[in-house]
């Protein structure tokens, strides 16, 4: 318990680096106008605010009035499918798809727009942990309002087939958005190459603060706005702009393309090194994901006869900060929908540990935990033994 | 720094379960602060002492200030099974059960013991008025606060353990220290209800979870011991026995419930003197000694919460089933409350009461 602890939970969120605090800090400060005043404050606030919203479409291949700044990525989320379908169902278009693999944001957004009229369709997810794309093509007609899958699963980390959806969706006359809460600084996320028209990323998963987010917006898509009262982002999202945060993000984001390839490299590395560290200690551990692409920063495993929240605790007792699926809000966790929606096994679903790596994780951290977990399993599994 | 030996307590928030954590760091243990989430409160049961999104912060702020970690763990299909589920055949079957007895006994004491084993800690705590000495399960030393009626169904080897910070105390003591250890909710209110039973209308969670035409919610007859069909009912598990009210009137003396007869949904009423019971049958006996009293023993027995001990004599005791009369008549021994035996503050074992006995049992051949 001396030992220095490990975090291993970059999923959930991620330290704000120090480059994005410095380039803050100056709005915490003498900068601190509202960029909708006319004033040398304001301008001054307005300058930063134009040049972070440059520099994040810059990011994403866009232009700047295709950049929308949230409060983060549950935000977008609902943006995209809420403010899509209220728009897209004046003209007749009745259907939003999604996957029963995504986040909450966009699950329970769905489940809204069903509750508004909208008929919610379900893609198929392959045990590979990606969607269907068989059932996409049959499922994606031309009634469909929207599509909405996300690019990186945050519980698998599994990549999802983004380009064919999009396609897809373009092809039967949809909109599609897809959450790249996970995705964003991991893969290529170019609106120049792929035809998504909406897209969320969040600046906390990033190295940015919690709080804010971006949304993509493709030139000439229809969007109705979730908030009312000013002009602010065109209307789109009202409210004076968190100018500190939306510098911090741009900021975040150029790093993470900067770094984007060699970060990977890195990442798998030490994820390929823990996976085979675990594998080979307990041959038994399933790796949900591990027949799909997946990103480098994730891997969840199973070990029959464990549950994860003993060995959560446990694990966090002796200093390493992991994961289930997702937690609710009281703090228990509940079996993952994800695992479920793959055809995990009800008892391997709630064993499922999510180990996240990324900017805080190093090689030592990586040989303790291939060290411990499986002595923390071997504990577990007595226990269930001997019960 | 040297730390103790680690103990899981179960944090419901509450002032009782708060000071049981406090006192355990002040004496070194190596604290692991656990809230159960027992049930979907599902907006039904808004402030309930455990389990509501309030209690489980209540407990996370007080573990906050005393430095220890803190989890919340759920035991939801657990207790739906072993204690949600039971709560609700047992009033089908016309007996009045305590949901809290089968709550320390499957879900604190085993499942939640589990969880104590897989950190690796040796111990488990909980706010429980009562004490643990010599491996000996006794009663509280506040005889009004006292809890071992609802302890008695717990694993003997667990008791080894058990540690019960605030037995050996008085509430008041544990409030004042409640407020000298800055505990942050020193001055919560307390909680008597049943935690899953939104404001004590234990028929509302019977309306949810049994078919509606469950024979238990239907009109039956209210009849007298012989016979006599004096008016009716709209179910017979929203009756208990040693009730009064909502009987027809009409008699020249007090009537109250004396027994629930689920096979033609009659409930039965009588007057006091039938209420009375000179003995009892119990079911899933368990005991809490190495050597369980002999048949023919004397025995000190306790058929309610709170209710002083009566003496009494153990007639047979076998395969989980025990027999028991009474040197006094009680009122109202009601099948599916729990009896429990003492020896003088030592708890020795109890049982669910299958049925009461008016006269003296006659000791079987």
């Amino acid at each position: 318990m001396a030992q220095t602890p490990i975090y291993l939970d970059h999923a959930a969120t991620t330290p704000v680096r120090t480059e994005v605090f410095e380039a803050m800090a100056p709005f915490y400060g003498p900068r601190f106008g509202n960029p909708s005043s006319t004033h040398r404050w304001g301008r001054e606030a307005r300058a930063a605010l134009d040049e972070a919203r440059e520099r994040v479409a810059t990011c994403l291949g866009a232009a700047p009035d295709e950049v929308c700044f949230t409060s983060g990525g549950t935000e977008a989320d609902n943006l995209a499918v809420l403010g899509g379908w209220r728009i897209l169902k004046e003209k007749g278009r009745k259907a939003v798809v999604t996957s029963p693999i995504e986040h909450k944001a966009v699950l329970q957004s769905v489940h809204q727009a069903a509750k508004e009229g909208a008929e919610e369709r379900l893609l198929k997810v392959e045990a590979s942990g990606a969607v269907d794309l068989a059932d996409a093509r049959a499922q994606l007609r031309d009634d469909v309002a929207l599509c909405s899958v996300m690019w990186i699963n945050n519980e698998t980390g599994v990549i999802q087939p983004i380009e064919e959806l999009a396609a897809l969706t373009k092809a039967a006359g949809g909109v599609f958005h897809t959450d790249a809460v996970q995705a964003f600084g991991k893969v290529e996320v170019d609106a120049r190459k792929v035809p998504f028209d909406f897209v969320s990323v969040s600046g906390h998963k990033l190295g940015a603060p919690k709080g804010i987010g971006a949304f993509y917006i493709r030139r000439g898509t229809p969007l109705e706005p979730l908030f009312f009262g000013g002009m602010q982002d065109r209307g789109r999202r009202p409210g004076t702009e968190n100018v500190a945060a939306a510098v911090g993000l741009a900021t975040a984001m150029e790093l993470a393309v900067a770094e984007r390839e060699a970060h990977w490299k890195e990442l798998e590395a030490l994820r390929d090194k823990l996976e085979a560290a675990l594998v080979a200690r307990v041959p038994d551990a399933m790796v949900h994901g591990r027949n799909a692409k997946r990103a480098p920063h994730i891997l969840n495993v199973s070990v029959p006869g464990t549950d994860s929240e003993s060995l959560l605790m446990a694990l966090d007792l002796q200093g390493v900060a992991c994961s289930s699926g997702s937690a609710c809000q009281s703090g228990s966790i509940t079996p993952s929908h994800v695992l479920a929606a793959m055809g995990v096994r009800a008892d391997l679903a709630s064993a499922a540990i999510r180990m996240s790596l990324g900017s805080l994780t190093t090689e030592p951290d990586i040989a303790r935990v291939a060290e411990l977990f499986p002595a923390l399993i071997q504990k577990a599994r007595g226990l269930a033994g001997a019960a | 720094m040297h730390r103790g030996p680690r103990v899981l307590v179960a944090m419901s928030g509450g002032v009782d379960s708060s000071v049981a954590a406090a006192l355990l760091v002040r004496e070194g243990y190596d604290v692991v602060g656990v809230t159960m989430k027992l049930f979907h409160d599902g907006g039904e049961v808004p402030d309930r002492p455990c389990c509501s999104l309030d209690s489980v912060n209540d407990a996370r702020r007080v573990a906050e200030a005393l430095g220890v970690p803190h989890y919340v763990l759920n035991l939801q299909d657990r207790f739906g099974r072993d204690v949600l589920q039971d709560f609700v055949d047992e009033y089908a079957a016309g007996r009045t059960p305590i949901p809290c007895v089968r709550c320390n006994t499957f879900t604190k004491f085993r499942d939640l013991l589990e969880k104590a084993d897989a950190i690796e800690a040796p111990f488990i705590a909980t706010g429980h008025y009562a004490r643990v000495a010599d491996g000996r399960l006794m009663r509280g030393l506040d005889d009004a606060k006292d809890q071992t009626y609802f302890l008695w169904g717990i694993d003997r080897a667990v008791l080894g353990r058990m540690l019960l910070p605030v037995g050996g105390m008085t509430k008041a003591e544990t409030r004042a220290l409640a407020r000298e250890l800055g505990v942050l909710t020193a001055e919560k209110p307390e909680s008597q209800e049943i935690c899953f039973v939104p404001d004590g209308d234990y028929v509302k969670v019977l309306e949810r979870e049994l078919p509606a035409d469950a024979p238990a919610l239907s009109p039956g007859p209210i009849v007298t011991s012989d016979g006599t069909v004096v008016g009716s009912h709209e179910g017979f598990a929203r009756y208990t026995v040693g009730q009064r009210r909502r009987l027809p009137g009409g008699s020249s003396e007090p009537m109250f419930v004396v027994a629930l007869r689920p096979a033609d949904r009659a409930v039965v009423i009588g007057p006091r003197e039938e209420l009375l019971g000179r003995g009892l049958v119990a079911r899933e006996v368990n005991w809490l000694v190495p050597t369980p009293p002999s048949d023919g023993a004397p025995i000190q027995v306790r058929i309610r919460h709170r209710a002083r001990p009566v003496p009494g004599t153990l007639l047979r005791s076998a395969a989980g089933e025990v027999e028991v009369a009474l040197d006094v008549a009680v009122p109202a021994i009601t099948p599916g409350q729990s009896v429990v035996f003492y020896d003088g503050d030592v708890v020795l074992g109890g049982g669910v009461i299958e049925r009461g006995r008016r006269g003296l049992p006659v000791r079987a051949a």
